[in-house]
């Protein structure tokens, strides 16, 4: 992928430093960018069957090194970890469900308390 | 009366009564806002009342007239009971009244105090206090400006709400005027977020938002108060990359800054104007 030239540092640039000497937040613009590098590089692991890119790091690094450097080249890292661990857990969660769904587990009340108690599926 | 009560079993039901009177007060209460004080709207009893039998209130104002006639009459009391258990009912009574006291002074009983003083610096360096607060309703989000993706979200919802809620009451508080609903943004990341970092990145969502921010002994409190829970290091050193956990929820306070509701994810920023335009309204109807 042409995104990066191969020098590219994967880290974005530092951020500008408010009046009061802190650094300012990244912008509507720049979370924007970070959101879309962590779809391509989210896409190319769905696509090589990596759910955990930090456990299968090796994996993960060979087949989607391309788009690894677009999303960490503009997200800050911490946020870069925030997502790839959210990634494994929204896996978990939705695996869950569905193997209680599967399991033939009944939706509990719970699930459809909006429509109102005692309601039938 | 259609109703005799046998002494001892007057006594059951008062203890009865009082336990289950319990409830509707706490209800009463949350919904003070909506109708008016418990204490000193009551409607007007049906005259025929004493003569009904004892079932569970469908309405407020049937459990408000039956709160009127007190668990057992004062006829019923004298009638059939024995001295001690008329000193009971008076004892008891005193209680509610305490109660009902008490329960005007912090309109929160039963529910954990939410909210309280505080000290804290806005998005332009002035001084910013929980007395600010006072005068309107107000909505209140803790977040971090550093935070990736559930903050922003967030915050684009309260800038719909805050147009949504300001825009219909008479075009009010468009431009942080001291009208309508005022927003404020808490840091819970005190260390990165000083004012002019907030002012930067609030003025991307919404004109009207108040960003509040302080020492991390000041946060620490102001989020304790409002039992935020926030994970924020403390001591980091600068330049230093990190993320917050915090709660996420918005805090209606209306213009006394008694805390009156949580609105959390699930609701639509169309589903929360519409709950805090109807508190703004009961309390200009007031």
């Amino acid at each position: 992928m042409g995104f990066f030239s191969s020098t590219a540092t994967s880290s974005p640039p530092p951020p500008k430093i408010s009046s009061d000497g802190a650094p300012i937040a990244p912008d509507r613009t720049q979370r924007a960018k970070c959101w879309e590098g962590r779809d391509a590089y989210f896409r190319c692991l769905d696509k090589n069957g990596i759910i955990d890119s930090i456990g299968q790091k090796d994996k993960a690094e060979k087949e989607c090194a391309g788009e690894a450097r677009g999303f960490e080249g503009n997200c800050a890292s911490s946020w870069v970890t925030y997502f790839k661990k959210r990634r494994v857990m929204e896996h978990q969660k939705a695996q869950t469900l569905e193997k209680l769904r599967t399991e033939g587990a009944q939706e509990m009340p719970g699930q459809v308390a909006r429509g109102g108690p005692g309601q039938k599926p | 009366m259609s109703k005799s009560f046998i002494p001892s079993r007057s006594l059951l039901s008062s203890f009865s009564r009082s336990l289950k009177y319990d409830k509707p007060t706490q209800q009463c209460l949350r919904l003070r806002s909506i109708n008016a004080s418990c204490l000193h709207a009551r409607a007007p009893a049906p005259k025929s009342f004493s003569t009904s039998s004892a079932r569970t209130y469908k309405t407020v104002e049937e459990q408000r007239s039956r709160y009127k006639s007190g668990p057992f009459s004062y006829r019923a009391a004298s009638s059939s009971s024995p001295p001690a258990r008329l000193i009971f009912y008076f004892r008891y009574e005193k209680a509610r009244m305490e109660r009902l006291r008490i329960a005007e002074a912090t309109k929160g009983v039963g529910r954990p105090k939410v909210g309280g003083p505080f000290e804290l610096v806005d998005q332009e360096g002035r001084r910013f206090t929980d007395e600010d607060m006072r005068g309107r309703y107000a909505l209140v989000y803790f977040g971090f400006s550093h935070c990736p993706d559930i903050c922003p979200e967030e915050l684009d919802k309260m800038a719909v709400m805050i147009d949504l809620v300001n825009g219909e009451g008479e075009g009010e508080g468009k431009k942080g005027e001291k009208k309508g609903l005022l927003p404020l943004f808490i840091t819970c990341d005190p260390a990165r977020d000083t004012p002019a970092v907030l002012k930067e990145y609030l003025k991307e969502f919404h004109a009207g938002i108040v960003g509040l921010t302080g020492s991390w002994d000041q946060v620490k409190d102001v989020c304790k108060k409002y039992r935020v829970y926030f994970s924020t290091p403390q001591g980091v050193k600068k330049g230093e990359d990190y993320l917050v956990d915090h709660s996420i929820y918005f805090y209606l306070m209306d213009p006394e800054g008694d805390f009156v509701e949580a609105i959390g994810r699930q609701h639509s920023p169309e589903q929360a104007a519409k709950i805090i335009g109807g508190h703004v309204g009961d309390w200009r109807g007031k």
